[in-house]
């Protein structure tokens, strides 16, 4: 089956707004790696960017990166 | 001239552990996140939190996050709002009746819910109640949404970091393209990304038929893709 009559949910999907009748056609195109439906979920993607920056920057207190460079440095990378 | 190291070569160091890098990388992306994650929490210790932990997962996936050749910056505003909403949609299936952690007394708290109420996002009872039904609370229930399957796919559905950097310098105007929407369509939309809710879930919180929410939300997102390629695409949109 193509995935034509999917065109309009993407966004939903990745913004998890998609009920869950809407999804599962997505996610079987998906699973079985639909280079149409990783493209279209692809440019998804960089609308739901541009909606996630709509608020404005704000600058996080010093202490949060201390403390993330604090617990890094226990933490390795994990090479898959 | 632009001298700035491409966020993607720093990705390259972190993988070989250069705390360096992350530092750098953080403090380019950070105020970004965190403005994110402040429009979606109520508290700053929640904003916080999420903020670390996307910056944390960075580290250890960076390895993996670099072979995919996809935009760093793309991966954490999108990680940070699916793992933002996910905590949102957890904190929604707590029963009714049981307290939150959080005091009512705590300022930042107050403030917060008031400064998100005006932009209505305070998730109504009847939607907790939803939410709060067994089903609703089953393991993963929260995880509804695509962030399972997310980190199955090796980040190729990330956009290429070309394409992010010519959003980029087309954010501001892509912003006031969203700031012409219809109220409706836009607050159905601010409810699905900011507030984390279904279809199903804004039908309750606005007490619209789920059709009409539906339509509402499909329309404002086919507006804002459209108008997204239209000034990705040629300069003469007439926007």
């Amino acid at each position: 089956m193509g995935c034509q009559h999917l065109e309009e949910l993407y966004e939903l999907w990745l913004l998890g707004a998609l009920s869950e009748k809407g999804s599962l056609d997505l996610r079987e195109h998906l699973r079985r790696g639909c280079a149409q439906c990783l493209g279209r979920l692809r440019e998804a993607a960089e609308t739901v960017y541009v909606l996630g920056l709509t608020p404005k920057p704000a600058r996080p207190h010093p202490r949060v990166k201390a403390e993330l460079l604090r617990s890094i440095s226990r933490k390795p990378v994990l090479n898959r | 001239m632009n001298t700035e190291v491409p966020a993607e070569n720093l990705l390259a160091r972190i993988a070989r552990q250069d705390v360096d890098a992350l530092s750098e990388l953080y403090d380019r992306y950070a105020p970004r996140i965190y403005g994110l994650m402040l429009r979606i929490f109520s508290s700053r210790e929640a904003a916080e939190l999420v903020l670390r932990e996307v910056f944390t997962r960075l580290w250890s996936e960076s390895a993996r996050l670099s072979q995919g050749g996809g935009s760093v910056v793309a991966w954490l505003v999108v990680t940070a709002r699916d793992r933002a909403v996910e905590q949102l949609r957890a904190q929604r299936a707590i029963p009714p009746g049981v307290e939150s952690p959080k005091s009512d007394d705590d300022h930042t708290e107050r403030t917060g819910a008031v400064a998100r109420k005006s932009k209505g996002l305070v998730v109504s009872a009847a939607v907790k109640a939803i939410a709060g039904k067994p089903e609703a609370r089953k393991p993963g229930a929260a995880k509804a949404g695509p962030a399972v399957l997310m980190d199955q796919l090796p980040f190729t559905w990330l956009p290429q970091p070309k394409e992010i950097s010519f959003l980029d310098e087309r954010l501001v105007l892509l912003h006031k393209v969203i700031a012409q929407l219809p109220k409706s369509q836009r607050e159905a939309l601010e409810l699905a990304v900011f507030g984390g809710l279904s279809e199903s879930e804004i039908a309750v919180e606005t007490g619209e038929p789920l059709g009409k929410v539906q339509r509402s939300l499909r329309a404002a997102i086919t507006f804002v893709k459209h108008r997204r390629r239209a000034v990705c695409g040629t300069w003469a949109a007439n926007i």
